[in-house]
C-alpha cells in the first residue's frame, strides 16, 4: 500500500497499526526546513555555574538561597575559573550557563567563561549591565509589575531599571515568572517590554523544595497562566518567544517530570550518554555533587515547570514526539523556541502550530484549548 | 543468524554515517564495538535521531530508556534483531 502524504489522520495514541514513519512525517517541505534547522544545534551540550553567592535584591522563593549551596566560599580567582572551564570543554560542554546568585556582580569571572565557551547563558536580576564583551545571551527575570516586584522582591523600578540596562539590547531576553498572582499584569508588563523592542519569554515559579509561601501555583492558576500565556503569544509574535506547546508543557497539571521523565543527573540515574553523563551543576568554589544537579537545584522536582528545564527535559524527548506531524511540529516548535531563548544569533521561526497540542500519553489540560479559541 | 547481523551491522553503520554526517569512515571499516558515546562523540539526541530512522527502516521501537545499553553498533544490531525475532 502506498501512503498518501499529507492526507493521512495521525493514528490514535496507542495504536500500533500503520503508524507514522519519520520519513513520511519530515517530507513535508516545511517540517524539514524547520528539523533541519533545529538538528544542528543538537551539538549544544551544556552545564550550569553558580558565580557568586552576592546578590543585590532578595527576592521571596529565591532558588539559590535554598539547601546547602548558598553557604559555599567563593572561588575569585578568574584563573581558576579559566582552568575548570578549559577542562569542561575537553570533556565535551559546549554551552555554559552561568546563574546564581548574581552573575553582573561578577563581570570578570562572566568575561572568562565566555571567551573559554562561546556559547552561554546568563541568568541575571538585570539591575547592573553586564559588560557588551559577553556576548552571551542574557535572561532578565522579571516576577511583574513594579509594584508586586517591589512586594516580592524588595527592589523599587525594577522593570525601569533593567530596561534602561538592556532596551533593544540583542542578547537581552526577560524573562516573566509567572506566580498565581501576577497573571493579568502580564499584559502591562509584555506591552513595555515589547515597546522597547525588547524579547519576552515566560517562566512558571515552581516550588523551592520544603516552601510554604503562596507563590505555588494551583491547577487554576496554572490554566489562567497557559491562557495569559497563548494570549500574549498571539498578540506579540515578534516580541514573545514562545509557542503553544510550551505553554502547554508548562502550565499543565502535571509537572515537566511526570509528563516526560527529567534528564538532569538528579533524577536520571545514567551515567553514560545524554545530560545524565555530561551536565553538571558548579557551586560558587567550583565543587559540583551529581546526587544533587539540576538546571534549578533544591527545586521540588514534582512542582518543576521551569523554563530551564523544560529546555533540556522536552527538547530530549525526541523520539516520543516523532509519532505524526502534529506532536513532532510541536516539539519543532518548543526546540526553536528553546533556541531562540539560549543561543545568540539565533533566530525563532513562525511557530508551525497554532494550536495546543497535548503532550505524548496525556490529555490537554482541560478547558484550556477551548478557551484559547476565544481568545 | 550471523550473517544477519552482519549485514544489521553494515546497513546500521551506513545509517550512522548518513544521518550523522561522520566522515573518514565507511560502513565496512566502521568499528562495530567502538564506543559511540566517548569516542565517536555521538550523544542522546544523535541516538534518537538514529533510532528514528532505524524504526523506519525495521519496524521496531527503541525505547528511550533503552539508549543507555546502545552504546555500540554490534549492541544496537542484537538490540534490533532480538525486536525482530521478538516482535
Amino acid at each position: 500500500m502506498t501512503r498518501a502524504l499529507h492526507t493521512k489522520q495521525p493514528p490514535a495514541a496507542g495504536t500500533a497499526e500503520d503508524p507514522w514513519k519519520f520519513s513520511d512525517i519530515i517530507a513535508d517541505p516545511v517540517i524539514k526546513d524547520h528539523w533541519e534547522k533545529v538538528r544542528r544545534y543538537f551539538l549544544l551540550r551544556e552545564s550550569t555555574y553558580d558565580m557568586t553567592s552576592r546578590c543585590n535584591i532578595r527576592c521571596n522563593g529565591c532558588y539559590y538561597y535554598e539547601g546547602e549551596k548558598q553557604h559555599t566560599p567563593d572561588e575569585r580567582d578568574a584563573d581558576a575559573w579559566r582552568t575548570l572551564m578549559r577542562r569542561e570543554k575537553e570533556r565535551g560542554i559546549t554551552f555554559a550557563v552561568l546563574a546564581g546568585a548574581e552573575p553582573s556582580l561578577v563581570p570578570e569571572l562572566c568575561a572568562v567563561c565566555s571567551q573559554e565557551i562561546a556559547l552561554g547563558a546568563i541568568a541575571t536580576n538585570g539591575m547592573k549591565s553586564i559588560p557588551t564583551d559577553i556576548n552571551y545571551k542574557i535572561h532578565i527575570s522579571v516576577w511583574g509589575n513594579d509594584e508586586t516586584s517591589f512586594k516580592t522582591r524588595n527592589a523599587k523600578n525594577m522593570l525601569v531599571r533593567q530596561l534602561e540596562n538592556y532596551s533593544a539590547d540583542p542578547r537581552a531576553v526577560f524573562i516573566y515568572t509567572f506566580t498565581p498572582h501576577n497573571i493579568e499584569e502580564a499584559e502591562a508588563v509584555t506591552a513595555t517590554i515589547a515597546d522597547h523592542n525588547n524579547r519576552v519569554s515566560f517562566n512558571v515559579f515552581s516550588a523551592p523544595v520544603g516552601y510554604t509561601g503562596d507563590l505555588r501555583h494551583t491547577p487554576q492558576s496554572l490554566l489562567e497562566t497557559g491562557r495569559m500565556m497563548i494570549k500574549l503569544l498571539k498578540r506579540y509574535p515578534e516580541h514573545v518567544l514562545f509557542s503553544h506547546y510550551n505553554a502547554v508543557a508548562h502550565t499543565h497539571e502535571k509537572g515537566l517530570h511526570d509528563l516526560f521523565g527529567c534528564s538532569y543527573p538528579r533524577q536520571n540515574r545514567t551515567e553514560n550518554v545524554g545530560l545524565g553523563k555530561s551536565f553538571r551543576q558548579y557551586r560558587t568554589d567550583l565543587s559540583w555533587n551529581r546526587d544533587v544537579a539540576c538546571c534549578v537545584p533544591d527545586t521540588d522536582c514534582p512542582d518543576c515547570r521551569h523554563y530551564a528545564a523544560g529546555s533540556a527535559v522536552v527538547t530530549a524527548r525526541l523520539y516520543r514526539h516523532a509519532v505524526n506531524p502534529q506532536q513532532f511540529k510541536a516539539w519543532l516548535d518548543y526546540v526553536d523556541t528553546y533556541l531562540s531563548v539560549w543561543v545568540i544569533d539565533y533566530e525563532k521561526e513562525s511557530n508551525l502550530c497554532t494550536q495546543p497540542v497535548a503532550p505524548p500519553g496525556f490529555e490537554l489540560p482541560p478547558g484550556l484549548a477551548q478557551s484559547v479559541n476565544a481568545i | 543468524m550471523a550473517s544477519d547481523t552482519a549485514k544489521l551491522i553494515l546497513h546500521i553503520a551506513q545509517i550512522m554515517i548518513d544521518e550523522l554526517k561522520l566522515e573518514d569512515v565507511t560502513a565496512e571499516t566502521f568499528d562495530p564495538d567502538i564506543d559511540l558515546v566517548d569516542e565517536v562523540g555521538i550523544d542522546s539526541m544523535d541516538l534518537a535521531t538514529v533510532a528514528l530512522v532505524l524504526r523506519d527502516e525495521y519496524s521496531v521501537r527503541i525505547d528511550e530508556d533503552d539508549y543507555p545499553k546502545l552504546t555500540t553498533i554490534r549492541l544496537i544490531a542484537e538490540y534490533i534483531g532480538h525486536k525482530i525475532d521478538n516482535p
